[in-house]
């Protein structure tokens, strides 16, 4: 099995300097090409004794209700193919409504909430489905350049059939006016790449009375197509 | 046929801790697999040798006997996930992994898949960790392509316990890590 090539201009480059900590982590030697083997087109394939009580439900995991607007955020793994990827692991973690993380090193000055910890996963369907509940994360302060916000994110981390799809991202909303700002978002090369990063509002995921809903497809690399074919 | 665009990567961020907790993600194998156990530890620095409290590796290998994921307890032996600590380093136990072919059917050396992840890095870095005193390493088809760098790949052995292998990785610098592409 061989994967596509990656296009060029998929992902951000490593060092971009408008994101200040990318200057002392970005390696500065050129990658070194190999040609995939075992271990790069293979990968781990977990089970449902990965998942925890409400795993996919943020809102439900402590004895209470979280405060902020409920949202349900769905959407497929899919290879770039268009092929589902089926029982893959989708792991998701953000801050609560107010912009703070449940996590030791945020000391961001707004309130945590007792009733929302920020995680969860899932694995996806037979059509490469996942879906989740939880609350419409705020944006947050961080230091990287004066004034500098972070948008309202989730941070989605996707693992696929092989360890060369693996992928961690963060999903974004529409029309925040914050995106034009952001360092982190804006390393992605192209603007037409950006977009993939936008969830979707979608009155069909809304639930009345009850949940704003977004969706947000993944795309991960695919195997090119066999001569056969 | 018009293929999807692939969605970026975005960086891991410094708050993954609770989202990304993986229990027993330090040990590779169950305790009833076979094979020579093997322990690897090592710290990660930034381009001024400060630690990297806040990465994430992953590590993905075959069993000793050159097979993925075919452990009797499941699919996903042979991963592993660990967070770095306050003093930037890391550690798992595993087993010497068997040896597996390249894409041109020459045989590799032992080595094991590395994915790096940490705030300041826009996307993974993916990475291989091979060991000290394996013969084969003289012979490893990637390990060549690494020139004078390849040493940087090579866990060494410890002095006390042949078992107790360190490997540093080093985001930038004078002694940069090898990372690749595929």
């Amino acid at each position: 099995m061989k994967l596509r090539d990656l296009p060029s201009g998929t992902h951000p480059n490593l060092l971009h300097p408008a994101y200040a900590s990318t200057v002392e982590r970005a390696p500065r030697q050129p990658p070194v090409t190999l040609k995939a083997a075992a271990a790069e087109l293979s990968g781990p394939r977990f089970d449902r004794t990965l998942l925890f009580p409400h795993h996919d439900d943020l809102t439900k995991q402590t004895d209470g209700e979280p405060l902020g607007e409920r949202i349900i955020v769905t959407g497929r793994v899919l290879d770039e193919n268009g092929e589902p990827v089926p029982g893959t692991l989708v792991e998701i973690w953000q801050c609560n409504a107010a912009g703070r993380y449940h996590h030791d090193k945020d000391n961001h000055e707004a309130p945590l909430d007792p009733h929302f910890r920020g995680f969860g996963r899932v694995l996806t369907d037979a059509q490469g489905r996942y879906r989740f509940t939880s609350i419409k994360p705020g944006s947050y302060p961080w230091r990287n350049h004066p004034n500098a916000w972070r948008p309202a994110h989730i941070h989605f981390s996707v693992f696929g059939r092989t360890m060369l799809e693996r992928l961690i991202t963060q999903m974004y909303f529409p029309g925040d006016p914050l995106l034009g700002y952001d360092p982190i978002f804006n390393a992605v090369p192209t603007a037409r790449a950006r977009e993939r990063l936008i969830s979707h509002f979608d009155l069909s995921v809304t639930q009345p009375e009850f949940a704003l809903g977004y969706h947000f497809d993944i795309v991960l690399r695919g195997p090119e197509a066999s001569p056969a074919n | 046929m018009s293929e999807l665009l692939i969605t970026p990567s975005q960086t891991i961020g410094p708050f993954f801790k609770d989202g990304l907790r993986l229990s027993n993600g330090a040990t590779l194998f169950p305790e009833s697999a076979p094979g020579r156990r093997i322990r690897i530890g090592g710290i990660v620095t930034d381009s001024r040798g400060e630690p990297v409290p806040d990465a994430l590796l992953e590590f993905w290998q075959p069993d000793t006997g050159g097979r993925f994921g075919a452990s009797r307890e499941g699919s996903s032996a042979g991963f592993g996930r660990v967070q770095t600590d306050g003093a930037g380093r890391y550690a798992i136990k595993t087993i010497l992994p068997g040896q597996v072919p390249a894409s041109d059917g020459r045989m590799q050396a032992p080595h094991i898949l590395v994915l790096v992840f940490a705030r300041g890095l826009l996307r993974q870095l993916l990475t291989r960790v091979y060991f000290e005193g394996e013969a084969s390493n003289a012979r490893d088809p990637v390990l060549a392509l690494c020139g004078a760098r390849a040493g940087t790949l090579v866990a060494t052995r410890g002095p006390a316990d042949a078992d107790a292998f360190t490997w540093d990785v080093v985001l930038q610098g004078a002694r940069e890590t090898v990372f690749f592409d595929a």
